[in-house]
Protein backbone atom coordinates (compact mmCIF):
# COMPACT_ATOMS: atom_id res chain seq x y z
CA UNK A 1 0.00 0.00 0.00
CA UNK A 2 1.35 3.39 -0.98
CA UNK A 3 -0.23 6.51 0.43
CA UNK A 4 0.44 9.99 -0.81
CA UNK A 5 -1.00 13.13 0.77
CA UNK A 6 -1.82 15.68 -1.91
CA UNK A 7 -2.89 19.35 -1.65
CA UNK A 8 -1.50 19.68 1.87
CA UNK A 9 -2.12 21.65 4.07
CA UNK A 10 -5.11 23.59 2.75
CA UNK A 11 -7.27 20.93 1.16
CA UNK A 12 -5.42 17.68 1.75
CA UNK A 13 -6.58 14.36 0.32
CA UNK A 14 -4.98 10.92 0.48
CA UNK A 15 -4.26 8.96 -2.66
CA UNK A 16 -4.00 5.29 -1.68
CA UNK A 17 -2.57 2.84 -4.19
CA UNK A 18 -3.45 -0.77 -3.32
CA UNK A 19 -1.70 -3.90 -4.56
CA UNK A 20 -3.83 -6.81 -5.72
CA UNK A 21 -6.03 -8.10 -2.89
CA UNK A 22 -4.91 -5.43 -0.44
CA UNK A 23 -7.51 -3.88 1.86
CA UNK A 24 -8.07 -0.32 3.10
CA UNK A 25 -10.42 0.55 5.96
CA UNK A 26 -11.95 4.01 5.85
CA UNK A 27 -14.45 6.14 7.68
CA UNK A 28 -17.83 6.02 5.92
CA UNK A 29 -18.28 8.95 3.59
CA UNK A 30 -14.53 9.46 3.27
CA UNK A 31 -14.10 8.07 -0.25
CA UNK A 32 -14.12 10.66 -3.03
CA UNK A 33 -13.02 8.49 -5.96
CA UNK A 34 -11.68 5.02 -6.73
CA UNK A 35 -10.88 2.56 -9.48
CA UNK A 36 -14.08 1.02 -10.84
CA UNK A 37 -13.25 -2.56 -9.87
CA UNK A 38 -12.33 -1.94 -6.22
CA UNK A 39 -14.96 -3.63 -4.07
CA UNK A 40 -16.51 -2.03 -0.99
CA UNK A 41 -17.88 -3.81 2.05
CA UNK A 42 -19.63 -1.79 4.76
CA UNK A 43 -19.51 -3.16 8.27
CA UNK A 44 -19.22 -2.15 11.89
CA UNK A 45 -16.48 -4.75 12.33
CA UNK A 46 -12.78 -4.08 12.31
CA UNK A 47 -9.69 -6.20 12.72
CA UNK A 48 -9.72 -7.58 16.24
CA UNK A 49 -13.35 -8.59 16.13
CA UNK A 50 -16.25 -6.77 17.64
CA UNK A 51 -19.26 -5.73 15.69
CA UNK A 52 -22.31 -3.94 16.87
CA UNK A 53 -20.92 -2.82 20.24
CA UNK A 54 -17.68 -1.70 18.67
CA UNK A 55 -19.70 0.35 16.20
CA UNK A 56 -21.63 1.96 19.05
CA UNK A 57 -18.43 2.71 20.91
CA UNK A 58 -16.91 4.15 17.78
CA UNK A 59 -19.89 6.47 17.47
CA UNK A 60 -19.10 7.79 20.95
CA UNK A 61 -15.67 8.84 19.72
CA UNK A 62 -17.33 11.10 17.15
CA UNK A 63 -16.49 8.60 14.42
CA UNK A 64 -19.05 6.86 12.22
CA UNK A 65 -20.82 3.60 13.20
CA UNK A 66 -19.91 1.91 9.97
CA UNK A 67 -16.54 1.56 8.34
CA UNK A 68 -15.95 0.79 4.70
CA UNK A 69 -13.42 -1.79 3.65
CA UNK A 70 -12.04 -1.33 0.15
CA UNK A 71 -10.48 -4.37 -1.50
CA UNK A 72 -8.36 -4.08 -4.62
CA UNK A 73 -8.82 -6.57 -7.48
CA UNK A 74 -5.90 -8.79 -8.48
CA UNK A 75 -4.40 -6.12 -10.75
CA UNK A 76 -4.49 -3.51 -7.93
CA UNK A 77 -6.39 -0.25 -7.69
CA UNK A 78 -6.53 3.14 -6.09
CA UNK A 79 -8.79 5.01 -3.68
CA UNK A 80 -8.90 8.72 -2.84
CA UNK A 81 -9.94 9.68 0.68
CA UNK A 82 -10.79 13.14 1.97
CA UNK A 83 -12.50 14.62 5.04
CA UNK A 84 -15.46 17.00 5.07
CA UNK A 85 -13.69 20.13 6.26
CA UNK A 86 -10.69 21.97 4.87
CA UNK A 87 -7.38 21.00 6.44
CA UNK A 88 -4.27 18.88 6.54
CA UNK A 89 -3.63 15.11 6.65
CA UNK A 90 -0.74 12.98 7.93
CA UNK A 91 0.23 9.33 7.74
CA UNK A 92 1.29 7.52 10.89
CA UNK A 93 2.92 4.11 10.59
CA UNK A 94 2.18 1.53 13.30
CA UNK A 95 4.87 -1.12 13.58
CA UNK A 96 3.49 -3.24 16.41
CA UNK A 97 5.83 -1.73 19.00
CA UNK A 98 3.80 1.43 19.56
CA UNK A 99 0.16 2.31 19.85
CA UNK A 100 -1.60 5.51 18.92
CA UNK A 101 -4.53 7.34 20.47
CA UNK A 102 -6.36 9.59 18.04
CA UNK A 103 -9.17 12.04 18.40
CA UNK A 104 -12.17 10.21 16.88
CA UNK A 105 -12.93 12.84 14.28
CA UNK A 106 -9.29 12.79 13.11
CA UNK A 107 -9.49 9.25 11.75
CA UNK A 108 -9.75 8.94 7.96
CA UNK A 109 -8.54 5.44 7.17
CA UNK A 110 -6.05 2.68 7.93
CA UNK A 111 -4.49 -0.53 6.68
CA UNK A 112 -6.36 -3.77 7.35
CA UNK A 113 -4.01 -4.91 10.12
CA UNK A 114 -4.72 -1.87 12.24
CA UNK A 115 -7.04 -2.64 15.13
CA UNK A 116 -9.42 0.16 16.07
CA UNK A 117 -11.02 0.42 19.46
CA UNK A 118 -12.50 3.20 21.51
CA UNK A 119 -10.72 4.23 24.60
CA UNK A 120 -11.91 5.94 27.73
CA UNK A 121 -9.42 8.52 28.90
CA UNK A 122 -11.07 9.32 32.19
CA UNK A 123 -13.76 11.70 33.33
CA UNK A 124 -11.57 14.76 33.28
CA UNK A 125 -10.64 14.18 29.68
CA UNK A 126 -14.22 13.42 28.71
CA UNK A 127 -15.56 16.57 30.30
CA UNK A 128 -12.85 19.09 29.76
CA UNK A 129 -10.41 18.11 27.02
CA UNK A 130 -12.57 19.75 24.35
CA UNK A 131 -12.49 16.49 22.41
CA UNK A 132 -14.94 13.59 22.27
CA UNK A 133 -15.84 11.48 25.29
CA UNK A 134 -13.95 8.52 23.87
CA UNK A 135 -10.76 8.37 21.89
CA UNK A 136 -9.81 6.01 19.12
CA UNK A 137 -7.16 3.51 20.19
CA UNK A 138 -5.13 2.17 17.24
CA UNK A 139 -3.07 -1.00 17.63
CA UNK A 140 -1.42 -3.54 15.37
CA UNK A 141 0.61 -2.66 12.32
CA UNK A 142 0.16 -0.65 9.19
CA UNK A 143 -0.53 2.94 8.22
CA UNK A 144 -3.16 5.25 9.74
CA UNK A 145 -4.37 8.34 7.91
CA UNK A 146 -5.34 11.26 10.12
CA UNK A 147 -6.86 14.62 9.27
CA UNK A 148 -7.28 17.95 11.03
CA UNK A 149 -8.87 21.36 10.72
CA UNK A 150 -5.74 23.40 10.04
CA UNK A 151 -2.16 22.28 9.56
CA UNK A 152 -0.80 19.32 11.54
CA UNK A 153 2.48 19.83 13.37
CA UNK A 154 4.36 17.12 15.15
CA UNK A 155 6.03 17.47 18.52
CA UNK A 156 8.56 14.97 19.86
CA UNK A 157 7.73 15.22 23.53
CA UNK A 158 10.53 14.38 25.93
CA UNK A 159 9.43 15.47 29.37
CA UNK A 160 6.30 17.55 29.17
CA UNK A 161 4.31 19.75 26.78
CA UNK A 162 1.05 21.72 26.93
CA UNK A 163 -1.62 21.69 24.24
CA UNK A 164 -4.76 23.81 24.32
CA UNK A 165 -7.99 21.82 24.42
CA UNK A 166 -9.30 21.21 20.93
CA UNK A 167 -5.86 21.16 19.29
CA UNK A 168 -4.96 17.48 19.85
CA UNK A 169 -4.97 15.21 16.80
CA UNK A 170 -3.20 12.08 18.09
CA UNK A 171 -0.47 10.88 20.45
CA UNK A 172 1.48 7.73 21.20
CA UNK A 173 0.42 5.72 24.24
CA UNK A 174 3.85 6.28 25.77
CA UNK A 175 2.49 9.76 26.55
CA UNK A 176 -0.02 10.38 29.28
CA UNK A 177 -2.05 13.52 29.58
CA UNK A 178 -3.92 15.34 32.26
CA UNK A 179 -6.30 18.26 32.02
CA UNK A 180 -5.22 21.24 34.08
CA UNK A 181 -5.66 24.99 34.23
CA UNK A 182 -3.56 27.24 32.04
CA UNK A 183 -1.14 29.33 34.06
CA UNK A 184 -0.72 29.27 37.81
CA UNK A 185 -3.99 30.76 38.95
CA UNK A 186 -7.64 30.17 38.16
CA UNK A 187 -7.91 33.89 37.38
CA UNK A 188 -5.36 33.47 34.63
CA UNK A 189 -7.05 30.34 33.30
CA UNK A 190 -10.52 31.84 33.13
CA UNK A 191 -9.93 35.51 32.36
CA UNK A 192 -7.09 34.74 29.96
CA UNK A 193 -9.41 32.73 27.78
CA UNK A 194 -7.11 29.72 27.69
CA UNK A 195 -9.13 28.00 30.38
CA UNK A 196 -8.10 24.38 30.61
CA UNK A 197 -5.20 22.86 28.77
CA UNK A 198 -3.88 19.32 28.31
CA UNK A 199 -0.51 18.61 29.83
CA UNK A 200 1.36 15.69 28.28
CA UNK A 201 4.04 13.78 30.19
CA UNK A 202 6.43 11.13 28.97
CA UNK A 203 8.26 10.45 25.78
CA UNK A 204 6.66 10.05 22.38
CA UNK A 205 5.20 11.65 19.32
CA UNK A 206 2.36 14.12 19.58
CA UNK A 207 0.35 15.56 16.67
CA UNK A 208 -1.40 18.91 17.05
CA UNK A 209 -3.63 20.91 14.74
CA UNK A 210 -2.91 24.59 14.18
CA UNK A 211 -6.59 25.57 14.14
CA UNK A 212 -9.70 24.53 15.98
CA UNK A 213 -12.93 23.96 14.07
CA UNK A 214 -15.09 24.78 17.10
CA UNK A 215 -13.43 28.17 17.54
CA UNK A 216 -14.05 28.94 13.89
CA UNK A 217 -17.68 27.96 14.41
CA UNK A 218 -17.96 30.31 17.39
CA UNK A 219 -16.56 33.17 15.32
CA UNK A 220 -19.10 32.57 12.61
CA UNK A 221 -22.16 31.75 14.69
CA UNK A 222 -23.07 35.32 15.77
CA UNK A 223 -23.60 36.13 12.09
CA UNK A 224 -25.83 33.14 11.43
CA UNK A 225 -29.54 33.62 11.82
CA UNK A 226 -31.61 31.16 13.81
CA UNK A 227 -33.00 28.18 11.96
CA UNK A 228 -36.71 28.52 11.33
CA UNK B 1 13.07 35.72 20.25
CA UNK B 2 12.66 33.84 17.04
CA UNK B 3 9.34 33.71 15.32
CA UNK B 4 8.25 32.01 12.14
CA UNK B 5 4.88 31.88 10.41
CA UNK B 6 4.21 28.41 9.01
CA UNK B 7 1.33 26.83 7.06
CA UNK B 8 0.80 30.00 5.04
CA UNK B 9 -1.45 31.12 3.53
CA UNK B 10 -4.36 28.80 4.35
CA UNK B 11 -3.62 27.99 8.01
CA UNK B 12 -0.94 30.46 9.03
CA UNK B 13 0.30 29.86 12.57
CA UNK B 14 3.03 31.63 14.53
CA UNK B 15 5.77 29.43 16.03
CA UNK B 16 7.78 31.41 18.60
CA UNK B 17 10.98 30.46 20.45
CA UNK B 18 11.19 32.49 23.65
CA UNK B 19 14.46 32.90 25.53
CA UNK B 20 15.99 35.20 28.15
CA UNK B 21 13.91 38.30 28.80
CA UNK B 22 11.52 37.78 25.88
CA UNK B 23 7.91 38.53 26.58
CA UNK B 24 5.03 38.18 24.18
CA UNK B 25 1.51 39.49 24.68
CA UNK B 26 -1.21 37.45 22.98
CA UNK B 27 -4.93 37.70 22.52
CA UNK B 28 -6.89 35.47 24.91
CA UNK B 29 -7.20 31.92 23.55
CA UNK B 30 -4.53 32.44 20.85
CA UNK B 31 -2.27 29.75 22.34
CA UNK B 32 -2.47 26.37 20.59
CA UNK B 33 0.38 24.67 22.43
CA UNK B 34 3.49 25.55 24.45
CA UNK B 35 6.41 24.28 26.48
CA UNK B 36 5.64 23.62 30.13
CA UNK B 37 8.34 26.01 31.34
CA UNK B 38 6.51 29.08 30.02
CA UNK B 39 4.78 31.33 32.50
CA UNK B 40 1.51 33.12 31.79
CA UNK B 41 0.52 36.48 33.26
CA UNK B 42 -3.04 37.49 32.57
CA UNK B 43 -3.90 41.15 32.76
CA UNK B 44 -6.30 43.76 31.47
CA UNK B 45 -5.16 44.77 28.06
CA UNK B 46 -4.43 48.35 29.31
CA UNK B 47 -6.21 50.76 31.57
CA UNK B 48 -9.52 49.40 32.80
CA UNK B 49 -11.74 51.64 30.70
CA UNK B 50 -9.67 51.18 27.66
CA UNK B 51 -9.83 47.42 28.17
CA UNK B 52 -13.57 47.62 28.65
CA UNK B 53 -13.80 49.58 25.44
CA UNK B 54 -11.70 46.97 23.74
CA UNK B 55 -13.97 44.21 24.96
CA UNK B 56 -17.33 45.71 24.15
CA UNK B 57 -16.59 47.89 21.19
CA UNK B 58 -13.29 46.77 19.75
CA UNK B 59 -14.25 43.13 19.38
CA UNK B 60 -11.25 41.83 21.30
CA UNK B 61 -11.09 40.33 24.76
CA UNK B 62 -10.88 42.26 27.96
CA UNK B 63 -7.75 40.38 28.98
CA UNK B 64 -4.53 39.47 27.27
CA UNK B 65 -1.98 36.82 28.19
CA UNK B 66 1.68 37.64 28.59
CA UNK B 67 3.98 34.67 28.01
CA UNK B 68 7.57 34.54 29.32
CA UNK B 69 10.33 32.09 30.22
CA UNK B 70 12.39 32.00 33.37
CA UNK B 71 15.79 33.55 32.63
CA UNK B 72 18.34 31.21 31.15
CA UNK B 73 15.65 28.94 29.73
CA UNK B 74 14.07 28.47 26.34
CA UNK B 75 10.54 27.66 25.45
CA UNK B 76 8.25 27.20 22.47
CA UNK B 77 4.92 28.93 21.99
CA UNK B 78 2.46 28.30 19.14
CA UNK B 79 -0.09 31.04 18.47
CA UNK B 80 -3.04 30.86 16.11
CA UNK B 81 -6.32 32.52 15.22
CA UNK B 82 -9.90 31.27 14.96
CA UNK B 83 -10.30 31.62 11.22
CA UNK B 84 -8.30 29.83 8.56
CA UNK B 85 -6.18 32.33 6.70
CA UNK B 86 -2.93 34.21 6.54
CA UNK B 87 -1.03 36.03 9.29
CA UNK B 88 1.04 39.19 8.87
CA UNK B 89 4.02 40.15 11.02
CA UNK B 90 5.04 43.80 11.05
CA UNK B 91 7.81 45.67 12.82
CA UNK B 92 6.83 48.93 14.50
CA UNK B 93 9.52 51.48 15.14
CA UNK B 94 7.69 54.22 17.01
CA UNK B 95 4.87 54.19 14.48
CA UNK B 96 1.50 52.58 14.85
CA UNK B 97 -1.15 50.43 13.22
CA UNK B 98 -4.94 50.38 13.49
CA UNK B 99 -6.52 46.94 13.48
CA UNK B 100 -10.09 45.93 12.80
CA UNK B 101 -11.92 43.90 15.47
CA UNK B 102 -10.68 40.36 15.84
CA UNK B 103 -7.49 40.80 13.81
CA UNK B 104 -5.01 41.16 16.67
CA UNK B 105 -3.09 38.00 17.60
CA UNK B 106 0.06 39.01 19.47
CA UNK B 107 2.81 41.58 19.97
CA UNK B 108 6.13 41.88 21.76
CA UNK B 109 6.10 43.60 25.15
CA UNK B 110 7.32 46.99 23.85
CA UNK B 111 4.03 47.56 22.04
CA UNK B 112 1.17 49.44 23.64
CA UNK B 113 -2.44 48.40 22.98
CA UNK B 114 -4.96 51.23 22.96
CA UNK B 115 -8.52 51.72 21.93
CA UNK B 116 -9.54 54.71 19.88
CA UNK B 117 -12.92 56.18 19.17
CA UNK B 118 -13.95 55.04 15.71
CA UNK B 119 -17.23 56.93 15.39
CA UNK B 120 -20.87 55.96 15.15
CA UNK B 121 -20.64 55.28 11.45
CA UNK B 122 -18.18 52.55 12.26
CA UNK B 123 -20.78 50.91 14.47
CA UNK B 124 -23.34 51.05 11.67
CA UNK B 125 -20.81 49.23 9.53
CA UNK B 126 -20.64 46.58 12.29
CA UNK B 127 -17.02 47.43 12.94
CA UNK B 128 -17.51 48.57 16.54
CA UNK B 129 -17.39 51.96 18.23
CA UNK B 130 -13.73 51.70 19.03
CA UNK B 131 -10.79 50.50 17.04
CA UNK B 132 -7.66 48.88 18.26
CA UNK B 133 -4.55 51.01 17.94
CA UNK B 134 -1.08 49.58 18.53
CA UNK B 135 2.06 51.68 18.81
CA UNK B 136 5.58 51.55 20.17
CA UNK B 137 8.64 49.52 19.31
CA UNK B 138 8.48 45.86 18.50
CA UNK B 139 6.66 43.25 16.52
CA UNK B 140 2.94 42.83 15.89
CA UNK B 141 1.14 39.79 14.46
CA UNK B 142 -2.37 40.03 13.10
CA UNK B 143 -4.51 37.62 11.17
CA UNK B 144 -6.97 37.55 8.35
CA UNK B 145 -9.70 35.29 7.03
CA UNK B 146 -8.35 34.34 3.61
CA UNK B 147 -5.19 35.72 2.07
CA UNK B 148 -3.74 39.17 2.73
CA UNK B 149 -3.22 41.91 0.19
CA UNK B 150 -0.84 44.67 1.19
CA UNK B 151 -1.39 47.98 -0.55
CA UNK B 152 0.34 51.35 -0.40
CA UNK B 153 -2.32 54.05 -0.58
CA UNK B 154 -1.42 57.41 -2.04
CA UNK B 155 -4.16 59.95 -2.10
CA UNK B 156 -7.43 58.09 -1.97
CA UNK B 157 -8.58 54.50 -2.08
CA UNK B 158 -11.85 52.66 -1.57
CA UNK B 159 -12.19 49.29 0.15
CA UNK B 160 -15.10 47.14 1.21
CA UNK B 161 -15.29 47.61 4.99
CA UNK B 162 -15.49 43.91 5.80
CA UNK B 163 -12.26 43.23 3.94
CA UNK B 164 -10.15 45.86 5.66
CA UNK B 165 -7.93 44.26 8.34
CA UNK B 166 -5.52 47.04 9.27
CA UNK B 167 -4.20 50.41 8.19
CA UNK B 168 -1.56 52.90 9.21
CA UNK B 169 -2.91 55.59 11.55
CA UNK B 170 -1.94 58.55 9.36
CA UNK B 171 -4.68 57.45 6.98
CA UNK B 172 -8.11 59.04 7.42
CA UNK B 173 -10.95 56.57 7.22
CA UNK B 174 -14.44 57.61 6.18
CA UNK B 175 -17.40 55.38 5.63
CA UNK B 176 -19.59 55.93 2.66
CA UNK B 177 -22.16 54.21 0.51
CA UNK B 178 -20.99 52.31 -2.53
CA UNK B 179 -22.70 54.72 -4.89
CA UNK B 180 -26.20 56.11 -4.96
CA UNK B 181 -28.94 54.62 -2.82
CA UNK B 182 -29.80 52.14 -5.59
CA UNK B 183 -26.33 50.70 -6.04
CA UNK B 184 -25.73 50.65 -2.29
CA UNK B 185 -28.75 48.43 -1.87
CA UNK B 186 -28.40 46.27 -4.95
CA UNK B 187 -24.74 46.19 -5.93
CA UNK B 188 -23.99 43.96 -2.94
CA UNK B 189 -21.14 46.24 -1.97
CA UNK B 190 -22.88 47.88 0.98
CA UNK B 191 -20.60 50.21 2.89
CA UNK B 192 -17.22 51.23 1.67
CA UNK B 193 -14.33 52.74 3.55
CA UNK B 194 -12.69 55.71 1.87
CA UNK B 195 -9.07 55.96 2.92
CA UNK B 196 -7.33 59.27 2.47
CA UNK B 197 -3.65 60.11 2.85
CA UNK B 198 -0.45 58.18 2.40
CA UNK B 199 0.10 54.87 4.12
CA UNK B 200 -0.16 51.13 4.02
CA UNK B 201 -3.36 49.10 4.26
CA UNK B 202 -3.93 45.36 4.70
CA UNK B 203 -6.91 43.66 3.11
CA UNK B 204 -8.26 40.14 3.59
CA UNK B 205 -9.40 38.29 0.49
CA UNK B 206 -12.44 36.78 2.27
CA UNK B 207 -14.71 38.04 5.03
CA UNK B 208 -16.73 36.06 7.57
CA UNK B 209 -19.84 38.04 6.74
CA UNK B 210 -19.56 36.70 3.20
CA UNK B 211 -19.47 33.10 4.44
CA UNK B 212 -22.39 33.78 6.80
CA UNK B 213 -24.52 35.22 4.04
CA UNK B 214 -23.80 32.16 1.94
CA UNK B 215 -24.69 29.77 4.77
CA UNK B 216 -27.79 31.59 6.07
CA UNK B 217 -30.21 30.89 3.19
CA UNK B 218 -29.23 27.22 3.35
CA UNK B 219 -30.41 26.70 6.90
Amino acid sequence: MQIEIINSPGNAAAKVVLDGGEKLVAESGGMIAMSADVSVVTSSKTKGGGGFMKGIKRMLTGESFFLNTFTAPSQGGEVYLAPGLVGDMVIYELDGSRELIAQGTSFVGSGEDVELDSNWQGWKSAMFSGESMFWLHCKGSGPIILNSFGGIYEKEVDGSYIVDTGHIVAFETSLRFDVQKAGRSWFSALAGGEGLVCRFEGRGRLFCQTHNANNFGWSLSPMLRPRN
Amino acid sequence: MQAEIRYRPSFATVFVELSGQDRIVAEADAMASMSTNLGIDTHLSRSFFSALGKKFFGGESLFVNEFYVESGQQGELVLTQNTPGDIVAIELNGGGICLQPGAFIACTSGIELKTQWAGFKSMIAREGLFKLYLCGKGKVWFGAYGGVVEKQVQGEYLVDTGHLVGYEPQLQLKLQMAGGVFSSLFSGEGLLSRLQGNGKIYLQTRCLQGLASWVNPRF
